[in-house]
């Protein structure tokens, strides 16, 4: 059980009952948001221009987003995310493979460098040196690694709020 | 920005004037139509200590706010209300509502300044019968109204009653303002009000859910954050109904009153919802 309040739209802040759609459905992560309307003013935005495309294609932002999840436990963001990657195209073997430790090492070159460089970020980030950069760099720009490190952030944070809130996972 | 804002909407009717200060949720009464399901049990008494309603009321006046209203609970629950009102009163005019059960001698003589202030203390009483109005407000209610009113007026203290009506006859409302005119009490300082079906009064089915226009927006501050208006931070099965939330800044005011014009407006906040990570 939540340890927040998942509020219905009806029992939403009026400020943010956009947040539902015309039928009142709305993720059990945003219905627990909604508790503090004000953060959503600048997080909605924060969050939307995190998650969508742009210098990163959204399936390797799902990726990293299944990965990092995958590493902190978060039973309700794997619930939400794992159906959201095969929707953008992320082969459902890597899908698996990012979710098991043993199987990494079956990704593609340029997956896999990516999986060790989020999993040092997410795990010991000091640990990331020069070598490892300068790998990852042969597949990624500097600016492409900066919005990955942002979404693996991001991703961190809402694993973190979701587990510590109990928010359950979403039935799909 | 926010006091241009503010200016506009009070010019074309918007929002009201006057802000509401929810001093606390804690009381010593449990009336059966208590929008926030106050009573002496009450274990969380969530309260907006006296220097921040009274820096609160600086801010309002400084963004072109009218008044103050203070309300709770029981106002005078609080141990330093008689001087916070003091204070709140040279800000702003104000209106404190109160169920005019704890006025000792010792507190009445701590509210005589208010004689010289632009402040009025509204009293509930719901009925000239004591028998009446003990079953709504609870037990010797009536006797110690009937006791602090005269009270306060023979002090100078301007004096309001309250009226909350439920099943109250015309003759007993008569009766009741009778009652309030032979205490020196104008009928223009008589509110009658009806039962809002929210907090307490909707669990017991009481009263009148209102609509969304039915209740002027006012600006009104709690320990919880910020709402649309007084009638709206109410408490159902223990929990604060966030429906009518506005913000749960409160400090600076300014932030709570841009988000309030926002909901007055009809504006959302974070527009974009498009974010997968939500």
């Amino acid at each position: 059980m939540s340890r927040v309040r998942l509020l219905e739209r009806d029992e939403a802040p009026l400020s943010a009952r956009h947040l539902y759609g015309d039928d009142g459905s709305a993720s059990l992560l945003r219905r627990s948001l909604v508790n503090a309307p004000d953060i959503l003013e600048t997080l909605m935005p924060f969050l939307a221009q995190v998650s969508a495309a742009g210098s990163v294609d959204l399936a390797t932002k799902e990726l990293v987003v299944v990965r990092v999840s995958h590493l902190n436990r978060c039973a309700y963001c794997l619930s939400a995310h794992r159906p959201l990657a095969l929707d953008v195209g992320v082969p459902p073997d890597q899908v698996a493979a990012v979710c098991d430790d043993t199987s990494v090492d079956e990704l593609p070159e340029r997956e896999r460098v990516l999986v060790e460089w989020i999993d040092r970020f997410v795990l010991d980030p000091g640990s990331i040196d020069d070598e490892l950069t300068a790998r990852v760099l042969d597949h990624v720009r500097d600016d492409q690694l900066i919005e990955i490190a942002l979404v693996a952030g991001t991703t961190q944070m809402l694993n973190h709020y979701c587990t510590a809130f109990a928010i359950p996972p979403e039935g799909r | 920005m926010t006091r241009t804002a503010l200016a506009r909407a009070l010019e074309e009717g918007r929002c009201g004037e006057r802000v509401w200060l929810y001093a606390t949720y804690h009381c010593n009464l449990a009336c059966v139509y208590c929008l926030t399901e106050s009573h002496p049990g009450i274990a969380r008494r969530r309260a907006v200590p006296g220097n921040q309603l009274v820096g609160l009321a600086q801010e309002a006046r400084e963004l072109g706010f009218g008044s103050l209203g203070v309300t709770g609970g029981e106002v005078f629950m609080l141990p330093d209300m008689p001087e916070t009102l003091v204070e709140l009163g040279s800000i702003l005019p104000t209106v404190a509502l109160t169920n005019g059960t704890l006025f000792t001698d010792r507190m009445l003589g701590r509210l005589e300044p208010l004689a010289h202030l632009d402040v009025a203390l509204q009293v509930s009483l719901d009925s000239p019968d004591a028998v009446r109005n003990d079953a709504l407000r609870g037990p010797e209610n009536f006797a110690k109204v009937a006791d602090a009113i005269p009270a306060l007026v023979e002090r100078g203290i301007k004096v309001r009653i309250a009226t909350t009506v439920d099943d109250q006859s015309e003759e007993e409302l008569a009766r009741l303002c009778d009652l309030h005119r032979s205490w020196g009490i104008s009928d223009d300082d008589h509110v009658v009000r009806g039962i809002v079906r929210r907090g307490r009064a909707a669990t017991e089915g009481m009263g009148v859910e209102p609509g969304p226009t039915d209740i002027l927006p006012e600006l009104t501050i709690t320990a919880d954050g910020a709402f649309l208006h007084p009638f709206a931070p109410t408490v159902r099965n223990g929990v604060t109904d966030l429906d009518l939330l506005v913000s749960r800044q409160v400090s600076p005011l300014e932030a709570a009153a841009r988000r309030f014009l926002g909901v007055v407006a009809g504006q959302p906040v974070g527009t974009d919802a498009s974010a997968t990570f939500t």
